[in-house]
């Protein structure tokens, strides 16, 4: 009944496009980088030139090494950070939802519990007290941001899992005796696809935002290029007192471009599983196109005599 | 019937809606014509997806995106202050259309609790309606007259302080035909108001919506997949399908000799309320997909008696019988060398009378 | 009522956890956080400073945990929170002078967004199919971006470059504290432009949401029940709004979490006295009792803040009110 293909709407291609573009630069970036971002032998303050794409830094260091170099461990930490995030909840999610009774009850408390607690000071508070070596390594902070991050995730998956426990097919299942976990996996699972990719897409989303801002906070090793490291020093070093827009922008930017890309995707993937919200006019191009006025207004059906139009139904 | 049914409410012709815009789009309501007169009852019974929905909303400029009227003409025959006018609803503007909505034509729809707004008690929805009536009555007149129209369905006046969820599915239908009822209009659209209701509840509405009729004469559309709820109240029948009418005649004719294959496949799916035990045979198959509609008659690939000719000609809507009814089916086509099964024929007609 | 004392339920046991939590992190954190703090501070401040942290801590104690959270406990009940290495005062005195700014700021910030974001994504949701649908790219990006990256960019625009407004610091430190005309008027000065960096960047958030919910609730048969009635589209537009906000008071409990944590940030950038700022300066120098301090007053002030959306909600949903909704 329900096709798997995610609307096709220009939202979703260009966010997918954008991802597409920072994936792509989280593979090669370091390669393509045309300096080391840690060499500070250029001449500081450089507005953008052919030299210098991006300009260069009160450090003399060229900002644009800097971005693609810590383009990988920014999206890296993020994936990381959604997957173990999307995991922690798909898991708590299946088994309050589908379980229920005493389980339900304690895994909800246990992500309300998540939901409640602010994360970022939380998270802060953890980070501080991990050893200073740990607190470099992106796979230990990913899994912290992880462990604050998934309660969101859960709720969701939790009430779509309720409501698709008592459906014919997993009763069916049940009556033919398939294990608890092969119907959670195997008849609830792919039903709850769409859901998923919606929260870990979100996760995503937080993760890259929560790892960039612990790293502007300077609580990661200031010494590992990400784009939150690199607005850490433009902070400490006062680059928007100084009006140095070329060192701020680039990863200022494109941390919201990767937010941004993340959000347009979501936004298919919500007009998916709540098809009221598909866009059930006319964008004004295509409604030019077939000759309406204006855009139909609810309690103002539209007259549009046939005479002018061709019946497309019937070839 | 008196003589007030001759004059007219609502007069439709040549009505057909689309879904969709430019190529995308499917034809949901074609080529649909009739009348109705004056504190008359038309049903209109038809599957899901047959269009009769989209015809009343459609006539009522209700309908959502991506609908669109494609052709005909709607006249309204308004009635109260502005008698004797002729309202052309397809070329109204929406600031016309608002002085006509509700208080010449009001509508209940299926499910009561999707309805009305939940966060309101009944009381501010009846306010708000007689308020946009009438500006200058006062708050305890239209109080006055709410407690008026709930005593109408048998309600009492304490159901003014509730809210929508404090109120049984039945209770909640009768506060929305009270409420239909609140400004007097001359045509109150029924879509489907009973269905989500349990069978004894769906009897004693329809027997006080005739009652009401009777006293208040207003005229009724009373939209339904239940053949013989009709029978009880309408004075005419229209039977749909895949958006065309496919027979149209007095209610008891139509029940007691239908003449369309589609119409007795219809009465099959429903027990009678009263009368004998009839074994339920339904229609086989499924509605035709209106994006890629069958060629022909839309019915064939369900109909028994189909032949040759209805797979590649679509019948068109003819009156027989002295005009007083109308069919769209080649069997009664006076060309037609078919042999037309007992059930459908003339002579079925003799069953009228037994207590259908 | 049950689902009012389970609510409640949810944050005493938060409340709980986060208490425990303090207890319980430094004790049990790899590689002793506690233990090389002690030895990163020895000479540099009073011996008596190294005992009550070590005291606070559960530091060559030889009491079972059981009794130390006991003790724990106790000082929390004194509104005893330890003493700021740092600043060489109690935490909770610290915090007190503090936290009135934070809350002024993002409380202010809160409420002024949520307001204008809800009202715009009323209006959005309204005219969908519209030209104003362009707005949504632009409100997905701005959402997108980091609260602290816009604040830097109104810096360098309004007063690095222009002059337009004042940059560090809460007021004109001229002025002496007080409830003078001049003293207030200075304070609302300074909070202009951290105050206008929050807003525009929590506002796209609620913009977007409200506008989902009210396509949504556009689409329900009250709302064409309403244009049936023959009302002005402005009644219909209001019918679907009241109904279309209930969502998003029930998820102010996410999104207040993420906008004080967002906002945080803000004062550091702005150099605003307050808990975030101190949060920042806490962890750089290594004062988890003060630290532990400023966690415990966010968590309890986002548990209040998520009580009152709550009561917010019974306010506005009669649902809530009766016993015979499920």
């Amino acid at each position: 009944m329900r096709s798997m293909r995610v609307p096709r709407s220009p939202k979703v291609l260009v966010g997918l496009c954008i991802l597409g573009i920072f994936i792509l630069l989280t593979l090669i970036g370091p390669w393509i980088a045309p300096y080391d971002p840690n060499d500070t032998s250029f001449v500081p303050n450089l507005r953008p030139s052919w030299q210098h794409l991006f300009g260069t830094t009160t450090l003399g260091q060229d900002v644009i090494s800097q971005l693609l170099v810590g383009c990988r461990v920014t999206m890296v930490v993020g994936f990381i950070a959604g997957t173990l995030a999307t995991i922690i909840s798909l898991v708590v999610g299946l088994a309050a939802g589908y379980i229920g009774g005493r389980t339900d009850e304690g895994l909800s408390l246990l992500s309300n519990v998540f939901l409640a607690i602010p994360g970022l000071p939380l998270l802060i508070v953890i980070n501080s007290y991990l050893p200073a070596g740990e607190q470099a390594n992106p796979l230990v902070v990913g899994l912290v941001i992880a462990l604050t991050g998934w309660a969101w995730g859960a709720r969701v998956l939790r009430a779509q899992t309720m409501s698709l426990r008592d459906r014919d097919f997993v009763e069916a299942a049940r009556i033919i005796g398939e294990s608890r976990w092969r119907i959670m996996l195997g008849e609830i699972g792919p039903n709850l696809l769409p859901i998923i990719a919606a929260s870990f897409l979100f996760t995503i989303l937080y993760s890259v935002g929560v790892y960039t801002t612990l790293a502007f906070l300077g609580l990661t090793n200031v010494a590992t290029w990400n784009w939150g490291t690199m607005l850490y020093w433009a902070q400490t070093n006062n680059a928007a007192l100084a009006n140095e827009w070329w060192w701020l922008a680039p990863p200022g930017i494109a941390i919201a471009l990767v937010g941004t890309s993340l959000a347009l995707i979501n936004f298919g993937i919500d007009e998916f599983i709540n098809p009221r919200l598909r866009a059930a006019g006319l964008t004004a191009r295509q409604r030019r196109r077939v000759g309406m006025a204006r855009r139909p207004r609810l309690g103002f059906t539209p007259v549009q005599r046939s005479e002018v139009r061709k019946k497309g139904a019937s070839s | 019937m008196n003589e007030d049914s001759l004059v007219p409410v609502l007069d439709v012709t040549n009505f057909s809606v689309d879904y969709g815009y430019g190529d995308d789009a499917v034809r949901a309501v074609s080529d649909v014509s009739f009348s109705l007169g004056r504190s008359q009852v038309l049903g209109v019974a038809g599957e899901s997806g047959s269009g009769k929905s989209t015809l009343v909303y459609g006539l009522t400029r209700l309908l959502r995106a991506p609908g669109v009227i494609t052709s005909g003409e709607v006249t309204l025959h308004l009635a109260g202050e502005r008698n004797g006018e002729a309202f052309n609803v397809l070329t109204a503007s929406e600031d016309e259309l608002r002085q006509v909505r509700w208080s010449q034509v009001s509508i209940v729809m299926q499910s009561a609790l999707n309805a009305l707004n939940p966060l309101r008690r009944v009381g501010k929805e009846f306010d708000e309606v007689l308020r946009r009536h009438d500006r200058t009555s006062s708050k305890t007149a239209r109080q006055e007259r709410a407690i008026e129209l709930l005593a109408l369905v048998g309600l009492a006046a304490d159901r003014l302080q509730r809210f929508p969820h404090e109120l049984s599915g039945g209770q909640r239908q009768r506060v929305m035909i009270a409420m239909a009822l609140a400004l007097r209009p001359e045509l109150v659209i029924m879509d489907e108001p009973t269905t989500a209701l349990d069978v004894v509840t769906q009897r004693e509405i329809v027997s006080e919506l005739y009652e009401l009729r009777q006293k208040l004469g207003f005229a009724m559309i009373f939209i339904t997949h239940d053949l013989s709820l009709l029978v009880e109240l309408a004075d005419e029948i229209m039977v749909m399908y895949a958006g065309e009418i496919v027979e149209r005649a007095p209610a008891v004719e139509l029940h007691g000799a239908p003449r369309h294959p589609y119409t007795l496949g219809l009465m099959n799916s429903f027990p009678p309320l009263q009368g004998d035990r009839v074994r339920m045979t339904g229609i086989p198959g499924s509605p035709p997909n209106l994006k890629s509609p069958p060629g022909g008659c839309a019915f064939h690939p369900r109909c028994p008696s189909a032949h040759d000719r209805c797979r590649t000609q679509a019948p068109p809507l003819v009156a027989i019988e002295d005009g007083h009814r109308s069919v769209a089916c080649w069997l009664h086509d006076s060309s037609s060398t078919e042999v037309v099964p007992v059930s459908l024929s003339r002579r079925a007609a003799s069953r009228i009378g037994q207590g259908a | 009522m049950r689902t009012a004392l389970r609510r409640l339920g949810i944050y005493v046991f938060t409340a709980w956890a986060t208490i425990t939590a303090n207890f319980v992190l430094p004790r049990l954190m790899p590689g002793n956080p506690i233990e090389q703090l002690i030895g990163k501070l020895q000479g540099r401040v009073t011996p008596e400073m190294i005992a009550a942290i070590k005291a606070q801590f559960g530091q060559g104690l030889n009491e079972p945990m059981w009794v130390q959270y006991g003790h724990y406990w106790g000082q929390l009940f004194h509104g005893d929170m330890g003493v700021s290495i740092t600043l060489s005062a109690p935490v909770s005195q610290v915090l007190s002078s503090q936290m009135w700014w934070t809350i002024g700021l993002i409380g202010t910030a809160a409420v002024v967004s949520f307001i204008i974001g809800t009202a715009l994504g009323v209006l959005f949701g309204w005219t969908r199919g519209s030209r104003a649908d362009s707005i949504i790219p632009v409100a997905t990006f701005l959402q997108s971006v980091p609260y602290y990256f816009l604040g830097t960019i109104l810096i360098m625009l309004f007063a690095g470059t222009l002059h337009l407004f004042p940059i560090m610091g809460a007021y004109d430190s001229s002025l002496n504290p007080g409830w003078s005309w001049a003293y207030i008027a200075s304070v609302l000065r300074y909070a202009e432009l951290p105050l206008t960096s929050i807003v525009l960047s929590s506002l796209a958030g609620w913009m977007l949401g409200m506008r989902n919910m009210m396509v949504t609730t556009v689409s329900e048969d009250f709302v064409l029940m309403a244009v049936a009635k023959g009302l002005p589209r402005r009644s219909v537009m209001w019918h679907a709004a009241r109904n279309a906000v209930l969502p998003s008071v029930a998820n102010l409990a996410l999104t207040i979490g993420l906008l004080v944590s967002g906002s945080l940030l803000v004062e550091q950038i702005f150099n605003y006295p307050g808990v975030g700022n101190l949060l920042v300066s806490a962890v750089g120098n290594e004062d988890y009792p003060l630290l532990q301090g400023i966690f415990l007053m966010i968590t309890f002030t986002v548990l209040g803040a998520n009580l009152l959306a709550d009561i917010l909600y019974y306010v506005l949903d009669p649902r809530t009110r009766t016993a015979s909704v499920n």
